[in-house]
């Protein structure tokens, strides 16, 4: 416990871990305002710019800016209506309102209390949790990880994106990425077309960094020209009777954030749309109805999306299974600077796992400080014409890209991925399940064969292991549920018994 | 979900075409590892990763085709999803990627920003070059001193700098 608790403490005693913390928690509310930017796109080009830090370091970072930026997308959705990031959608519909109504500072401070608020579920849900669902992690086999990598991919292509077709087409190709190189078990080149430079593999950063950023700031060219909207700013600390009335309502949003945080490849966009729902079907005499500044609708997605953060930590420290994209591009940092994240995480790096959870508090407590400071500053900041934003997000990700290997290919690569995103995303494909193919598919790949081995080549004996054992049974089961429910299958199976009724 | 649009847009289905041409000749490619010698093969995964990209390309396929066109008087395909600064954006990234193993970080990227922010920004040259300078100084200040990352110093200019 003393030794946890000192673990825990390096994030706070440190003052230069503490002033990374801080500059990440602020760099990331700007990152996650300006539309354009994406807590995605910050994390992946960091992490190439990060790695040969200190592992700490880089860490203590990273988690200021994934926290930072999924609350700063709050703030232009209230001030311009344009949410910054996905996971602000709801925020707008409810906080613009408000804020033509000239209540943008209160709801700015309410966000901001109730952010904070969630985060602190999340992360006590992320303390608590994962050392019970890692103690139990050890007991899952190859196949289940298999089971997991298949889930996670499949929830990020059907709950984002247009169809399941092309959710589960995005996934398979980041999968079939991943396989590019020799072979970790035989050393047989995939893919590699006699190439030295194919032998290594693609640089997974690469092509985070060109789907990401690159893609991202192709789609913004759209965009271009989008007048910005100015608005006026009051009072910011929110009345206590408010945050006591809301408390309730935050604390059940932060529960859905958090459990579908940490749910494999479902993140805080899901989580506050979610949230938000629930609060409006809850709500029983709304004051004002929603959609036209509520104020549970703006508390609910919130909480939500800022407790999913620590959700989403849980399944990628405990499981090597990130949680959602952002977390995809965490899980590459760790591999990066040569950690294993899983069950065995916990056992044999413990200081890793409550330095995360150490700087996470910290980077939540700085949020509460310049989420209600320096509003005012902010509103300036933000309407950075989009002329001046895409070249600078070009220049950062190619430098980031190439700071990694030193490699000009690799700026190739990133350059043609950020093609291909942009074309992707134009014709309604998500990129995220792509790049948690890439992170999940060699995983995936060696659990599979490890299976196979076990059940001696036999199909019979491998189809049986799925359901023979307890935990086997549940995914599969998950996973049967999901395909039936999400594709045309279940209709079509059903079309075709009542026919033969017939 | 996002809604899935109700007209086709332009180029799409030429996209979906070329997306399951390209499954196929992954899938053909993974079929060539190792073929269908054993169930444990390194070919084995690839060929299940393409194998889906297949089937979900068809059926992506199918379902553009199913799709109405957009009307006549709608944006076609370069007006809509590529217009002319895509290209013109694009062909100067492809350029600053080329240079900048050629000449170095400082020279490639001065040239690509002032090129991009005065192709999108349409400003005062001089208001431009200034924001290149200030905008590169900081970036190279923060980078090389904070971050410490390598930039690349470009093969041609190695003596100069």
């Amino acid at each position: 416990m003393l030794e946890t608790l000192g673990f825990f403490a390096i994030a706070w005693t440190d003052p230069w871990l503490i002033f990374l913390t801080a500059s990440g928690t602020f760099a990331g509310i700007y990152v996650g305002a300006i539309p354009g930017l994406s807590v995605t796109m910050a994390t992946s080009i960091l992490i190439s710019f990060t790695f040969k830090w200190d592992v700490n370091e880089a860490l203590a970072l990273i988690s200021g800016v994934f926290f930072g930026g999924v609350y700063g997308g709050s703030r232009t959705a209230i001030l311009l209506n344009i949410p910054g990031a996905p996971s602000a959608i709801a925020t707008a519909i409810e906080g613009y309102p408000l804020a033509k109504r000239g209540e943008a500072g209160e709801a700015i401070g309410l966000t901001t209390v109730m952010s904070v608020f969630g985060g602190f579920v999340g992360i006590l849900a992320l303390a608590l949790f994962a050392p019970i669902i890692s103690s139990f992690a050890l007991m899952f086999q190859s196949r289940d990880y298999m089971l997991l990598g298949v889930i996670g991919i499949f929830l990020v292509g059907t709950l984002s994106g247009e169809s399941f077709a092309k959710g589960a087409f995005a996934g398979a190709l980041g999968v079939l990425i991943g396989m590019v190189g020799l072979d970790p078990m035989t050393a047989e080149g995939r893919f590699t077309f006699g190439s030295i430079n194919l032998m290594g593999g693609i640089p997974y950063v690469a092509a985070m960094i060109g789907f990401f950023g690159v893609a991202e700031a192709l789609v913004q060219l759209h965009t271009l020209h989008t007048p910005a909207i100015k608005q006026k700013i009051d009072r910011i600390i929110p009345k206590f009777s408010d945050v006591k009335k809301y408390f309730w309502l935050a604390l059940r949003a932060s529960g859905i954030g958090t459990i579908i945080g940490a749910l494999p490849g479902t993140g805080g966009d899901i989580a506050a749309l979610l949230a938000y729902d629930d609060a409006k079907r809850s709500t029983k005499n709304p004051e004002r109805p929603f959609g036209t500044g509520n104020r549970e609708g703006l508390v609910a997605p919130e909480a939500a999306n800022n407790a999913a953060v620590g959700g989403a930590h849980i399944p990628m420290l405990t499981l090597g299974i990130p949680g959602d994209a952002v977390t995809a591009v965490i899980i590459g940092a760790l591999f990066i600077h040569g950690l294993k994240p899983g069950p065995l995480l916990l056992v044999e790096t413990p200081h890793l796992f409550w330095f995360i959870v150490g700087s996470l508090t910290l980077a939540n407590v700085f949020l509460l400080i310049f989420g209600l400071t320096g509003i005012r500053m902010f509103t300036k900041i933000v309407e950075c014409p989009k002329a001046v934003l895409i070249p600078l997000i070009i220049v950062l990700s190619s430098v980031g890209t190439y700071a990694i290997q030193n490699n000009p290919v690799d700026v190739y690569w990133m350059l043609l991925f950020g093609v291909i995103g942009y074309f992707m995303k134009t014709y309604g494909f998500q990129v995220g399940p792509v790049i948690l193919g890439v992170i999940l598919g060699p995983m995936m790949d060696s659990n599979y064969r490890r299976t196979m081995i076990r059940a001696r080549q036999d199909i019979g004996d491998f189809l049986w292991s799925f359901v023979s054992n307890p935990i086997s049974l549940i995914l599969t089961t998950g996973l049967l549920l999901m395909l039936l429910s999400q594709t045309p299958l279940w209709p079509f199976l059903r079309r075709l018994l009542s026919n033969k009724k017939d | 979900m996002t809604p899935d649009p109700v007209h086709r847009r332009p180029g799409e289905l030429l996209f979906a075409l070329l997306l399951l041409v390209f499954s196929v000749a992954a899938f053909w490619q993974s079929y060539g590892i190792s073929g269908f010698s054993g169930k444990t093969t390194p070919g084995v995964f690839p060929m299940l990763a393409s194998g889906v990209m297949v089937i979900s390309g068809l059926v992506i396929l199918v379902s553009a085709t199913r799709k109405p066109p957009r009307p006549d008087d709608a944006p076609g395909f370069f007006a809509d999803v590529l217009p002319l600064n895509y290209i013109v954006l694009i062909g100067l990234v492809f350029g600053y990627v080329v240079l900048m193993p050629l000449v170095g970080f400082v020279v490639s990227s001065a040239l690509f920003l002032f090129c991009a922010f005065q192709f999108l920004w349409r400003k005062n040259p001089l208001v431009v070059l200034m924001l290149t300078a200030l905008t590169l100084a900081v970036i190279y200040l923060v980078f090389r001193e904070v971050f410490q990352v390598v930039l690349p110093q470009g093969t041609l200019l190695r003596e100069y700098f």
